[in-house]
């Protein structure tokens, strides 16, 4: 099945039908073992990051966290952030890769950019599910980036 | 015989020796001067209503300079609390976070006169303000102490001008020993210094008196609203309203430390929490931080008031009661939220690059 596309202004952000999504904007994709998923930015969030320079943890790797618990920051060119669980449940890992060097993050975000690895029971968005969230949500994240420059 | 201009040097909690050397070559300096009366209390967030460094600064007629290790707006509000009250002296010290701005010279003759100064926000209009003025310096903002004496002296001149309530010097009591301990600021570093070397303790006392570390808000009733949002928040008998129903910190006391949830639910930003790390709630000026846009919402922070939701209910169970959640005290405004209306945003991220931070 082909890529879904998520237009931001004109840009086409590549929504990948073969993972599931969470509604804070990361991709959750499978891995191996049945409830442990590897987690990434959407494209949608990468367009809005930019590039990205720096990127930092604050739990160690087998935590348990829930779900909006703070994690750690990312900054970019165009913004920063903290970053917060997905859902309840344990990050395994981490990319290591990445804290060295986070530009897979923008060169390669749905593959070797990604985060960190998660284990969890909840349910996530399918990627149709997650371009509903993505419409629904559009006028207020133009909104918020647009107070901000204001 | 009194003089016109009396500075008060909060002293920094804990014994940073950078921080005491400041204050100590402040306090020097202006005591070889002359020109004013110079004084050194314990930090003025942690005295407690009946601590003699208060009386000591409600016994003080004129005009005064406040240098702390605060933000000028908390330091401002917890005087006013204490009940040593006076109009806003416009320090010209450029902060670390703010550029002097010229316009303001203007500003301190309209407070409470026709019309608010223009930075200031709507917030309740206090009466019956003494004529004198207060001015607020932050010992954080500079490491040079020639800056503020330089300050100072312009303070002073300023101050010559006849606004000042001369009457009540004329009237002004003869002040209590334990008063008059205060305008002897060589003493009480002497006695610091000899205090106890052994002791590794930072609560101890300046003066006889202990000064222990305190918590609690400290309203800003320029932007204070009366809305009452923190009273139905806090669930810790904290907030009470004075004989006209004016919001107040009735209890500081009872309020639980490191908790700043109320601030975070006022949606006047009128509540400051001078101890905490977050420049906002600690009474920073207007915007503190970079430009870069925050996406932290996007990513999945919790609202300000499902944080201050869950520091409440940290400290009821801390205390043995059930957590409330949501449940109660949750903002009016937040439960019907207007719907913006859809304008010219579609290209919007496409002008994203053509701002460049």
């Amino acid at each position: 099945m082909s890529d879904l596309t998520f237009l931001m202004g004109k840009f086409e952000a590549r929504i990948p039908t073969d993972r599931l999504y969470s509604d804070n904007h990361l991709w959750l994709q499978p891995d191996g073992e049945s409830g442990i998923y590897r987690v990434g930015f959407t494209a949608y969030s990468v367009r809005l990051l930019q590039d990205v320079y720096f990127l930092e943890w604050s739990i160690d790797p087998n935590s348990a966290v829930y779900k909006k618990q703070e994690i750690g920051e990312v900054e970019s060119s165009k913004a920063v952030s903290s970053l917060f669980a997905p859902a309840d449940g344990e990050i395994l890992d981490f990319n290591e890769q990445l804290l060295d060097d986070p530009s897979a993050i923008n060169t390669d975000g749905y593959g070797k950019g990604w985060l960190f690895r998660l284990k969890t029971d909840v349910q996530f968005l399918t990627p149709d599910e997650y371009m509903q969230h993505l419409d629904a949500g559009w006028e207020k994240t133009q909104s918020l980036i647009k107070g901000q420059y204001n | 015989m009194a003089k016109k201009l009396t500075v008060v040097i909060s002293q920094s909690q804990g014994k940073n020796p950078a921080k005491q050397q400041l204050e100590e070559s402040l306090a020097m300096s202006l005591l070889l001067d002359g020109n004013v009366e110079v004084s050194l209390v314990p930090h003025l967030y942690d005295l407690s209503a009946d601590h003699s460094g208060l009386l000591f600064l409600r016994s003080i007629p004129g005009d005064v300079i406040l240098l702390s290790w605060l933000y000028p707006r908390g330091a401002r509000w917890i005087l006013d609390r204490q009940g040593i009250r006076g109009h806003e002296g416009i320090s010209q010290l450029a902060s670390l976070s703010e550029d002097s701005e010229v316009d303001r010279e203007d500003d301190h003759h309209e407070r409470n006169g026709n019309g608010k100064p223009k930075h200031e926000q709507v917030g309740i209009v206090l009466k019956d303000l003494p004529t004198r003025k207060i001015y607020c310096l932050d010992l954080r903002d500079h490491t040079d102490p020639q800056v503020y004496l330089k300050e100072i002296q312009r303070i002073a001149n300023e101050s010559t001008l006849p606004i000042v309530d001369l009457v009540s010097f004329i009237q002004a009591q003869p002040r209590a020993e334990q008063i008059e301990k205060y305008l002897r600021p060589l003493d009480i570093l002497a006695e610091q210094k000899s205090a106890t070397p052994l002791s590794d303790d930072d609560d101890a006392p300046a003066n006889g008196e202990v000064v222990r570390r305190r918590w609690y808000p400290v309203i800003d009733y320029s932007r204070c609203t009366n809305c009452m949002e923190c009273i139905d928040f806090c669930l810790f008998g904290v907030y009470g309203l004075d004989t006209q129903g004016l919001i107040l910190v009735e209890q500081q006391d009872n309020c639980k430390k490191g908790c700043p949830a109320c601030s975070r639910v006022c949606p006047a930003n009128a509540i400051v929490f001078p101890g905490h790390k977050t420049p906002a709630i600690a009474g920073a000026d207007g915007e503190v931080g970079d430009m870069k846009i925050d996406l932290s919402k996007l990513f999945g922070a919790p609202s300000a008031v499902e944080l201050a939701a869950r520091e409440r209910d940290v400290e009821l169970v801390r205390d043995g009661r059930d957590a409330v959640g949501l449940e109660i005290g949750i903002p009016r405004r937040l439960k019907d939220k207007p719907v913006k209306p859809r304008d010219e945003l579609d290209d919007l991220i496409d002008s994203l690059d053509a701002l460049e931070l």
